[in-house]
């Protein structure tokens, strides 16, 4: 049994929400509904639940604003948004969960699984904490990423990152220090969150952060060599693009 | 030239035994050269005594200007025989006395701290305007003869009388000559030019002068010459004296000074009293304006010249780079605008989904919810919500996975409003996760497929996509059994000449990778085969 709180400003998507919970989800019983942001504190500092559906944009207010206004964040969070707006960039930085509008019942699931998987394990995390710290901050000022492992979440600073590679639908982190880190996600993503902070994906398989780069090796069509000594490929069509980048920095 | 201190120098002082004679009072006493010694009337100024030159060893110079007489004394050490002497007196070029032995019955001796002389006189004589030379020898060693001149005249300033360059010519060189000069002279070196000669006008005693040749704009001297050549250039039946000197020496276009002047020692003398304006009436200048027409340089012009010439070259290679530098920048910033302008291209025809079908699509969801399938009616909004993301989202690659799912996403939508069957098919090696490829590339293609291939033939239609490996290449392809359609004649519909040009657009962003667009159509169906070349 998982008490939820759900917290829209429209009521159609409260109710739109309610359905599909009640006829999918089973498990959730949801206490409370709220439509703005201070009925929403109120409620869960009411009912304690164990998940709350935040939708991100809620007329002047965000959803972020109910997470500042609660001394105790002591439940899961699914953001809900329509599309890609403000702090979903964070939120993916903060790998917390989120659902697009209209709710694709898959996704929906998914999400209440993954939920559920947390309380039961008793995953402590600090995600909250972090992203509300991460929004303090302007988008390109953001260093540090939350990399969600089999039962718990490490804080990554992207300085210490030295490349990514695919494993399939995981991705090894490799860090400063010898260490290795996998993670349940496509390196497609974390190339679509890394890009922006100059990381390159130089092949189908590799993302380099370009502060480890020694030197370009024309072996092989083109190899970077990483200060760890490790020898990346450059496939031919990132060639051009990671030369360039190359460039710019050297 | 410095004076030789003879031997009877050091008792000149002392002497004044011999002094008084004829009434005259020499009680001055000079050095003259080889054993004389002179002694002039009291009145007599500006004494320049035993004058030596150079290549004139055993001759001694006295310049007397301002004497009226002059008494000579000659001297023998005792061991010198006495007897073997022969002494030749001329006035001018008037001998008046030759090759007479000395009377030794008149020689009295001349007690010295050290040393005992053996004197006598040679006589006394008036010198103005005159010359008096001496010519004395030993008979045993009759090539040693001393000459002591002792020149009561005034010397007269030398003059120049020529210049002459020589010059190559095809039978070997030649000269030309500068005779009438005025105070300067204007000369010039060509290039076939490689000597300049000066000659001087004859006198009697030319070993007297020297020439020097000083560069006005430095002031050093740059030739000095007392070496006086007799040849070729005759004048009134007599060799005349001249200099021969190197047109090298001419480093530079300008004035020279040429100097020639008697080898006096005006300054060192006894009883001298000679103004600056009397010296310089013995001095010959004349101005050598002279031009260089071949430059040559010296080492350390050379080194000057070739250090500015490598600095040069060093500015111009610096600006080369610089240049080249910037244009390699600015090439870089074309080219990624250039880019740019694609990618932009690229993303307004990207967002050209078809409106047509937005609209039937949703009508097709409206017709679910008024059926009152609910369950399904959320799945096909859940789709179209995705595909509609997919176009806004101006990603420029998504992953071969979510490019599968954008394309399952539609042909569903579609197959709500046409009953064909489709098939997304990909070779096992490829790793759809982490494959990117540009967004909506296939989607042009299949939706062309649907509405012109199979959209009248109901459940009957069939599509199949593939994704392949074919080595490196990535090979895409879109297949319909459709009726098929002429490929050159442009359709009206909008997907295919976006598409082609959207190839055009990604191989202008992607040099290193072509796309190739393959279409065959026939009756039975049509192939579109899109390869991205050297992909993998």
């Amino acid at each position: 049994m998982m008490r939820a709180v759900l917290v829209d400003d429209e009521i159609s998507n409260l109710e739109n929400l309610r359905i599909l919970l009640e006829k999918h989800c089973t498990q959730v019983t949801i206490i409370a509904t709220a439509q703005n942001v201070s009925d929403a504190v109120d409620a869960i500092e009411k009912h304690l639940p164990h998940v709350v559906f935040l939708d991100i944009q809620m007329g002047e207010q965000t959803g972020f604003d109910v997470l500042r206004l609660l001394p105790t964040r002591n439940f899961e969070v699914i953001f809900i948004t329509a599309y890609d707006q403000y702090g979903i960039q964070a939120v993916k930085f903060a790998a917390l969960d989120y659902l697009l509008k209209p709710i694709d019942i898959d996704e929906l699931m998914t999400a209440v699984h993954k939920a559920e998987h947390k309380l039961a394990a008793q995953i402590q995390t600090s995600q909250l904490d972090f992203l509300l710290q991460q929004l303090k901050k302007p988008e390109t000022h953001v260093s540090t990423i939350a990399l969600q492992m089999q039962s718990e979440i490490r804080y990554v600073t992207l300085s210490e990152i030295i490349r990514c590679e695919a494993d399939n639908t995981y991705t090894h982190f490799f860090l400063s220090g010898n260490e290795k880190i996998l993670v349940s996600k496509s390196l497609k993503e974390y190339a679509d969150l890394l890009r922006p902070k100059g990381f390159l994906r130089t092949h189908q398989s590799h993302l380099v952060n370009p502060k480890y780069v020694k030197s370009w090796l024309k072996e092989d069509g083109g190899i970077l060599l990483l200060t760890s000594g490790e020898k990346i490929p450059v496939s031919k069509p990132n060639r051009e693009t990671v030369k360039q980048a190359l460039q710019r920095l050297w | 030239m410095k004076k030789i201190t003879f031997i009877l120098l050091s008792f000149i002082t002392a002497l004044s035994t011999v002094n008084a004679q004829k009434g005259i009072d020499f009680s001055r006493t000079y050095a003259a050269g080889g054993k004389l010694l002179m002694s002039v009337d009291s009145s007599a100024k500006n004494v320049y005594y035993a004058n030596v030159f150079p290549n004139q060893p055993r001759t001694s110079f006295n310049y007397l200007p301002d004497v009226n007489n002059v008494s000579i004394q000659i001297y023998f050490k005792e061991t010198d025989s006495v007897q073997h002497y022969r002494y030749t007196i001329l006035e001018d070029d008037k001998p008046i006395v030759v090759n007479k032995s000395i009377d030794q019955a008149r020689l009295a001796d001349v007690d010295r701290p050290d040393e005992v002389f053996r004197s006598t006189s040679l006589g006394v004589f008036p010198i103005k305007g005159k010359t008096i030379t001496t010519i004395i020898y030993s008979i045993e060693k009759p090539l040693n003869i001393d000459k002591a001149v002792f020149y009561g005249k005034l010397i007269s300033r030398a003059k120049i009388l020529g210049f002459s360059k020589r010059f190559a010519t095809d039978k070997g060189v030649d000269y030309s000559w500068i005779t009438d000069l005025k105070e300067k002279t204007d000369f010039t070196f060509t290039e076939k030019d490689d000597e300049l000669t000066i000659v001087k006008d004859r006198s009697v005693n030319d070993y007297l002068y020297y020439i020097t040749i000083k560069d006005r704009q430095t002031n050093k001297i740059i030739f000095e010459s007392t070496a006086w050549q007799y040849g070729y250039y005759v004048e009134d039946h007599q060799f005349l004296p001249y200099v021969k000197i190197d047109k090298s020496l001419f480093k530079k276009s300008g004035d020279y000074e040429i100097i020639i002047q008697p080898l006096i020692e005006w300054t060192e003398c006894r009883d001298c009293d000679i103004s600056a304006e009397e010296i310089e009436g013995y001095i010959t200048r004349h101005t050598l304006s002279v031009t260089v027409d071949e430059v040559n340089y010296t080492k350390k012009e050379l080194l000057l010249y070739s250090l500015l010439v490598g600095f040069l070259i060093g500015l111009v290679f610096l600006v080369i780079i610089y240049l080249n530098k910037r244009k390699n920048k600015k090439r870089l910033a074309e080219n990624e605008q250039q880019k740019n302008t694609a990618k932009l291209q690229l993303n307004s025809i990207r967002s050209q989904l078809n409106p047509h079908f937005l609209f039937n699509a949703l009508a097709g969801i409206q017709n679910l919810m008024n059926r009152n399938e609910i369950d399904k009616a959320n799945k096909y909004l859940s789709k179209f919500a995705r595909l509609t993301r997919n176009v806004l989202d101006d990603k420029e690659l998504i992953s071969l996975s979510q490019e599968k799912t954008l394309l399952d996403d539609y042909l569903q939508m579609e197959q709500l409003r046409f009953g064909f069957e489709y098939e997304i098919n990909h070779s096992e090696d490829l790793d759809l996760a982490n494959i990117e490829i540009p967004s909506m590339l296939l989607q042009p293609f299949v939706e062309n497929a649907v509405k012109h291939g199979i959209s009248q033939k109901a459940t009957d239609g069939k599509v199949i996509i593939t994704f392949s490996k074919q080595a490196n290449d990535l090979q895409l392809t879109v297949t319909d059994n459709g009726n098929g359609f002429d490929p050159v004649k442009k359709t009206n519909g909008l997907g295919l000449p976006l598409s082609e040009s959207r190839i055009a657009l990604l191989n202008s962003i992607y040099k290193e990778n072509r796309f190739t667009l393959a279409i065959q159509s026939t009756t039975n169906g049509t192939k579109i085969s899109l390869t991205l070349i050297d992909w993998l």
